[in-house]
């Protein structure tokens, strides 16, 4: 392991790395900050950048990017009230209430101090974990694969919260579907391809992914224009920000809510499908249980725990979510899907041979996480008041350029005008489907598993003499697969086992 | 709700499977492909039966009852815009990188409300330019900044 860190250290401190990781966590925080854009957008904008680097700095990059945009959303939850993405909805609750009161910059600072322990403590978690878990799935074999991200697919249909089960999955085949556009990779015929040349690569990862997120989030911030009142606000908020200085006080009762929301974070970050929206509700809600009745009544009204809690566990949960990412090659939630089809862009395939085969990859992405962090703190946390006037830039500017940047992004990597107009298409249909509430991030986990799914399960069944036996004959696949079941039926399945026994106990008495 | 978003949603959605069920039988095999257990048209045939279903689900049980609301939305500027961005992808190959995208951007800002022509022009074309400059002589990729009657061979 020792080894492993000395091998990330070199190839992450050198100059050009560390620029790109400066780089990274500045264009992070600003992408993030912008109401509507999240990590996924950020990551996508950042992947034709990222395409003409080396692979250890292109991932470098997004990760810098990665956390730059969960600090940057933060950053627009706790000044504006307008959370960039889910993940920083509980941030919201306590931040926004303090920054109210004028103390919107030691809620930056207990976000930016929150976010870098959760990050670092998960990622010497990772640390541990990885190459441990990477040294088990050695062992794996197709079938067990396949299973896996049949997991890793209803995992994040499961999380996808009341009502939202099966729209997930739906939006999740649909991924699917949209994956087997283009030439069978093994057969060579052309599938779905309309008779169009351009479709006969498939759609790409890049085109998709700035559609649906990046193009789709500024075609709805169009269609919801924000009102003069509000803009005003934001301006005063990102002029007015208060001392960043934190008591002794204030960092003791913050300690402990780190510790334990680091944990936490990045225990619910490896669970495919969990992510770091649910570990920020479930460490705020854990810290509002811990705190008794007194210190609890302060949820809600600027508590530094309530602040504390969902911003460091949001971080050690994007952390965490590298572990399925790096060890089985299996993304856990839509962002580290985006990245994994940029380390597939890049021929590299994740998984546990990655930790073997190029292990300057593997223990550089770990390292920079720490690089990141500090950087972060370093760097962001004196520069906030003037990064935070991005929030004054006025929208009539900014939407124009987050389209041309998306349509430009996608056009840069292929040179074909076809692509706009499909990118068009697909940016129309997700507007269409995001108003009507239909989510996107399983779809875009769909399309990225969908090759590896298809290949896994033909080469499973050429292993097994084309019989479908492996299914229930090979006991970790088996086992995977239950495991997967339980996470469809579990959730349908308890609410009527709870009202039958609601019930019996309203007859029983 | 009869029209509920989900029941619109999981009804596009049923249109979408069933003509991606419809095309997954127009993949031609050969003989000897149709033969195996696995082959190209496998996977969409199970994905084919999954979306329909799961759409009929959505549309037989939505999760909520919440309808569309429609009015207070600037569809017609989402609609120009993404017309402006269809117009962008047929001209930037003829009238050349600079031109174009300094028009989608005067255009867009334009749309959104910006009235001053000064400010239309001195945000959008050093913007462009600086651009351009930066992605050819920065990251070395080239994109021709000239219209067609500009250009050289």
């Amino acid at each position: 392991m020792i080894e492993g860190i000395i091998v990330g250290l070199s190839t992450a401190l050198t100059l050009t790395n560390l620029v790109f990781v400066v780089i990274g966590c500045l264009a992070g925080t600003f992408i993030g900050m912008l109401p509507g854009l999240g990590p996924m957008s950020a990551i996508a904008l950042m992947i034709p950048i990222a395409a003409s680097l080396d692979p250890s700095t292109g991932i470098i990059l997004m990760a810098a990017v990665y956390y730059g945009a969960i600090f940057g959303g933060s950053t627009s939850s706790i000044l504006i009230n307008a959370p960039g993405v889910a993940s920083t909805v509980a941030t919201s609750f306590d931040g926004y209430p303090m920054a109210r009161k004028g103390m919107a910059g030691k809620a930056l600072a207990i976000a930016a101090y929150s976010s870098f322990s959760g990050g670092v403590i998960a990622a010497i978690f990772l640390l541990v974990a990885a190459p441990y878990l990477a040294s088990v799935s050695l062992s794996f074999q197709s079938t067990d694969y396949f299973a896996l991200m049949v997991l890793g697919l209803t995992a994040v249909a499961a999380f996808a919260g009341k009502g939202e089960m099966l729209k997930a999955l739906l939006m999740t085949v649909v991924g699917l579907m949209l994956s087997t556009v283009g030439t069978d990779q093994t057969q060579g015929i052309p599938r779905f391809t309309l008779g169009l040349i351009d479709l006969i690569d498939g759609i790409s990862f890049l085109l998709l992914v700035m559609a649906t997120f990046a193009l789709s989030e500024a075609l709805i911030a169009i269609l919801k224009p924000t009102s003069d009142a509000s803009r005003k606000e934001e301006m005063e908020a990102s002029a007015n920000l208060g001392s960043m200085k934190l008591s002794n006080d204030e960092v003791k009762e913050m300690v402990p809510v780190i510790g334990r929301s680091s944990f936490l974070g990045f225990l619910i970050g490896v669970l495919p499908g969990a992510g770091a929206t649910i570990a920020s509700f479930l460490a705020y809600g854990t810290e509002q249980r811990i705190a008794g009745p007194v210190k609890g009544k302060e949820f809600g009204k600027g508590s530094i725990r309530g602040l504390a809690a969902p911003e460091t566990a949001n971080n050690a949960a994007a952390t965490g979510s590298f572990v399925p990412l790096l060890t089985l090659g299996i993304p856990g939630s839509g962002t580290t899907a985006i990245m994994l089809g940029a380390l597939i862009g890049y021929g590299i395939q994740p998984g546990p041979r990655l930790y073997i085969d190029q292990p300057e990859v593997f223990w550089s992405v770990i390292v920079s996480m720490w690089i990141g962090n500090i950087i972060l703190l370093v760097l962001n946390l004196p520069l906030i008041p003037y990064i935070a006037r991005v929030l004054a830039i006025p929208s009539r500017f900014l939407l124009p350029l987050i389209l041309f940047f998306s349509l430009i992004g996608v056009y840069f990597v292929s040179f074909n005008t076809f692509d706009i107009q499909l990118m068009v298409l697909f940016g129309f249909i997700a507007v269409m489907l995001r108003f009507l509430d239909f989510p996107m991030a399983p779809m875009i986990l769909g399309f990225i598993l969908g090759g590896m799914m298809e290949e896994n399960l033909r080469r499973a069944l050429l292993i097994n003499n084309d019989s479908w036996s492996f299914l229930w004959e090979r006991p970790l696949t088996f086992s995977i697969l239950v495991i997967a079941a339980l996470c469809l039926f579990v959730p349908v399945v308890l609410p009527y086992v709870q009202r039958i026994r609601k019930g019996a106990k309203i007859t029983g008495e | 709700m009869l029209f509920s978003k989900d029941r619109i949603g999981g009804l596009i959605l049923l249109v979408f499977c069933v003509s991606y069920g419809f095309l997954s039988q127009q993949i031609v095999l050969l003989p000897f492909q149709a033969k195996a257990a696995f082959h190209a048209r496998t996977m969409p045939e199970i994905l084919t039966v999954l979306g329909i279903a799961l759409s009929l689900m959505v549309i037989f049980k939505p999760g909520s009852g919440e309808m569309p609301k429609l009015g207070k939305q600037n569809w017609l500027v989402a609609g120009l815009f993404l017309a402006l961005m269809s117009l962008y992808g047929l001209t930037i190959r003829p009238f050349g990188f600079i031109f174009s995208t300094s028009v989608f951007l005067i255009a867009g800002f334009a749309l959104l409300g910006e009235r001053s022509v000064m400010k239309l022009l001195l945000i959008a074309l050093p913007l462009v330019v600086g651009f351009w400059v930066l992605m050819t002589q920065g990251l070395d990729v080239f994109i021709e900044p000239f219209p067609w009657f500009m250009q050289g061979d």
